[in-house]
């Protein structure tokens, strides 16, 4: 890869004694749909939280565009242009569903939307994108849990973003929203974003992601494309491994 | 008297700011019971402990029970509001005046080699240490305390194991609150008082919890030694007056650049 | 939008014009100079308790830094269209030095750090003698025309309630919305979430330092107990609370409500105005911790069921 729009090279992240993030060297070509894939405590939540600037690693480096983003703080590092969504949905409860949106549409890019009204119209044209344009009005609480995934990747939109980190966005969605989300996924490539997502969902990653990394422990073990990564001895035996615990 | 505290604090997860009130109420209850009834000082914790379990018990069940679901800050203001009630009927029933305990035993000391030490602070210094290891082997060796634990750490794994969680946060929260009268009642052979007595102690026991781990029992008991010889250090150097503003300074300093207290550093750094 | 600034307009004439109507009613101008008083620091208060939820219990020691700062200038016969503006500049400097290590922490530690801080400040007052006078407070000697005062402090009021409307609408209250409700998210939607809680609490720290110089030219005594207080710390929390938190119509309404029941309760016995605040507090928190406007939307929701109402305080 000759010129990787996000690279982490040699993320560590300790808790304690705990080693959740163990030296992970990661590279996102520009346009690509990466799968980050592994097992329940891999440290595939945390290598995002390094990335976004959440947490900061203990080691290791974090370069987007060829710049230098380590330990930023995450509202920088969202406002230069790598966007995160969460795991479990944390939408502003008091705001609508437009005004969650907005958020990101005042704070995450540059230049400024012009007042409320720019904002508003900039957050709209993602809820449309994103399916929720009906509901713009209703309190975010409201919404079902398909409606949460979505308004997490409506305000993530809303930034602007070039690297999109999706964090499980699937989990939980019944068939028919899981398909529509991956369609959302789609779309939101089309117009040049590049995504990485978190996924549990194996079949959803085969289907849609270009090429896939996979962690176990906190190592990358296994990188490459779908197919190959997925029949590959080491991650089956990983998966197995967790599947005979549980 | 900060024990309350931190046991309140680990098992509910809100800051229970009312611990002034009972400490305060804990003197006054005191006081009143000598001074109405002729009640021994030393006695009046049998009195208190039962009596401010069950305010606490009550406390719980009726009003904290209702916002523990809400944001933090909704909970920290409800206990806000209940110090506010008990200071303030403490204004009117007792009035503003300065009330202190005196008998005998106040004023008794003992030579111990050439130093002159007053009894009862001995006596307050060997009870708090007495229901340090109360509490400790309390929470520790029965099933009652161990599910108290439990809850402190992981409120859904203890109901999935059988805990009645909401009985034993509303047992946790009347044990603080009956800690909270003990230490004040046992303050009140220390130090005379007014209905205001447990703001700047209550702000101390922040102090001292969050200097110990905000959930440590034992590192209560370090932070307690901690400022303690912070004031001692600090008073030589300047004015008596000025002694509760190193507490208040160590509360905000400690705050800020030691979230985890002294335990959780040692810790984190004995791992890291 | 356009009803409510016309609303405002009229109250704002018609308070105007009482002094006017109604020159000799000196208690009630008494009175509604404390409520515009009350009213600005409850809604100084607000910005930061309410609009980015950091609920501060030490808010008294930016209005104690104005009320001496304005003190100690007048007796040294500087003049007040500078020693005004310097008070409030000062307890915005002074938000700045506390505010910067508070806003590490989070949510009730960012509360209890506030306690310590308020203390802290309080007993510094105390022991700055040379300064501050100690104990005994400092004494001014002759105060500005109550029109005057009535006319600053409303003046004050209508600057404080016009900034948080205009905040409320701007970018600006986005971030402290979004703040409040979730700090983590905001942040990983570009908002600089440090930086607005520290706006945020300058604003309402000049606020609170000019709610000051109108108290000392007030009352012209001030006193470590009286300005850094406690009980001023606590009044600034209820009031907002009251009256609901983080709307801009609601500290006003707290102030109000708070001013009557002082009034009535202070001469009967000491302390019961408190009590009555501690209950009050408990029973909203409780039941509607929204505050009057909350409770005020639910019957308008009973009234009329189908409308969809949004309370925009």
């Amino acid at each position: 890869m000759a010129d990787p729009i996000l690279e982490g090279r040699g993320l560590t992240k300790r808790f304690g004694g705990l080693i959740a993030v163990d030296g992970v060297d990661i590279a996102i070509e520009r346009g690509e749909i990466c799968g980050l894939i592994g097992p329940n405590g891999a440290g595939k939540s945390t290598l995002f939280r390094l990335i976004s600037g959440v947490m900061r690693p203990t080691a290791g480096t974090v370069t987007f565009n060829g710049r230098p983003i380590t330990g930023r703080s995450a509202h920088d590092i969202c406002v230069a242009g790598v966007a995160v969504t969460h795991q479990i949905v944390r939408p502003f409860r008091d705001m609508s569903v437009v005004e969650n949106v907005m958020v990101g549409a005042f704070f995450g890019h540059r230049p400024r939307p012009r007042g409320r009204g720019g904002a508003r119209a900039a957050a709209m044209e993602e809820l449309e994108v994103c399916g929720l344009a009906d509901r713009a009005e209703s309190p975010a609480r409201s919404l079902t849990l398909g409606g949460h995934k979505r308004l997490e990747i409506a305000r993530a939109l809303a930034t602007r973003p070039k690297v999109l980190l999706l964090d499980e966005v699937l989990a939980g969605l019944n068939p028919t929203e899981t398909d529509r989300t991956l369609d959302l996924v789609r779309t939101v490539r089309e117009r040049g974003t590049t995504i990485v997502m978190v996924e549990h969902n194996l079949r959803a990653v085969r289907g849609v992601c270009s090429r896939i990394v996979v962690l176990v422990e906190g190592r990358k073990i296994v990188e490459g494309d779908p197919d190959a990564v997925l029949t590959d001895e080491r991650v089956v035996s990983a998966y197995l491994g967790t599947a005979a615990h549980a | 008297m900060s024990y309350g505290l931190a046991l309140i604090y680990g098992v509910l997860k809100i800051i229970n700011l009312a611990n002034a009130g009972f400490l305060m109420l804990g003197a006054y209850v005191t006081w009143w019971l000598f001074t109405a009834y002729h009640v021994d000082p030393l006695l009046a914790p049998l009195v208190i402990i039962p009596v401010f379990f069950l305010i606490g018990v009550g406390l719980e069940r009726t009003l904290v029970r209702r916002v523990l679901g809400s944001e933090p800050i909704i909970s920290l203001l409800l206990l806000f509001g209940v110090w506010l009630v008990l200071q303030n009927l403490a204004y009117v029933i007792w009035t503003g005046d300065t009330r202190s305990i005196e008998n005998s035993f106040i004023e008794s000391t003992v030579k111990l080699g050439g130093l002159q030490l007053s009894i009862p602070r001995l006596y307050v210094f060997a009870m708090g240490v007495l229901s340090l290891i109360a509490l400790q082997l309390f929470l520790t060796r029965t099933y009652l305390g161990r599910a108290i634990r439990a809850t402190a750490q992981d409120r859904d794994a203890a109901r999935l194991v059988g805990v009645d969680v909401d009985r034993v946060m509303g047992i946790a929260f009347g044990i603080g609150i009956a800690l909270a009268g003990f230490g004040g009642s046992l303050l009140s052979l220390l130090f005379s008082f007014t209905p205001d007595f447990g703001r700047v102690l209550s702000l101390k026991s922040f102090c001292i919890v969050v200097l110990g781990g905000l959930d440590s029992i034992v590192g209560v008991a370090f932070g307690s030694v901690a400022l303690a010889i912070a004031e001692a250090f600090g008073v030589r150097y300047m004015p008596a007056s000025m002694q509760d503003l190193i507490s208040f300074v160590v509360l905000v300093v400690v705050l800020v650049a030691l979230p985890k207290g002294i335990v959780g550093t040692l810790r984190s750094l004995r791992r890291g | 939008m356009a009803r409510n600034g016309a609303f405002a307009a009229i109250a704002i004439a018609a308070l105007v014009a009482v002094p006017f109507v109604a020159p000799h009613a000196e208690y009630a101008l008494d009175v509604l100079f404390l409520i515009f008083l009350y009213g600005a620091m409850a809604t100084a208060w607000n910005l930061v308790g309410g609009f980015a939820g950091q609920v501060s219990f030490g808010h008294a020691a930016f209005l104690g830094i104005g009320a001496y700062a304005t003190a100690i200038m007048t007796q040294n016969g500087i003049s007040l269209w500078i020693s005004v503006p310097v008070s409030a500049l000062l307890a915005g400097a002074y938000s700045l030095v506390i505010g910067i290590p508070a806003f590490r922490l989070r949510g009730p530690y960012f509360s209890i750090a506030t306690i310590g801080i308020g203390e802290a400040t309080r007993l510094i007052a105390r022991n700055w003698s040379s300064l501050t006078g100690g104990v005994s407070g400092l004494t001014l000697s002759s105060a500005p025309p109550l029109l005057l005062q009535y006319f600053a402090a409303l003046a004050l009021l209508v600057a404080a309630v016009g900034l948080a409307a205009w905040i409320r609408a701007s970018r600006f209250g986005y971030a402290l919305a979004a703040v409040r409700q979730d700090t983590d998210a905001a942040e990983t939607l570009g908002v600089a979430t440090t930086v607005a809680k520290t706006q945020a609490l300058f604003l309402s720290a000049c606020i609170l330092g000019v709610a000051g110089s109108v108290y000392a030219l007030h009352y012209l005594f001030v006193s470590p107990d009286s300005v850094f207080g406690f009980s001023t710390s606590i009044a600034l929390v209820i009031m907002p609370i009251i009256g609901g938190l983080g709307t801009v119509t609601g500290p006003l309404i707290g102030a109000v409500i708070y001013t009557f029941i002082r009034e009535q309760l202070a001469a009967t016995l000491a302390n019961v105005d408190l009590l009555a605040f501690g209950v009050l507090l408990i029973a909203i928190v409780v039941f509607e911790p929204r505050g009057i406007l909350g409770i005020a939307d639910r019957i308008r929701r009973m009234r009329k069921p189908p409308a969809v109402t949004v309370p925009d305080g």
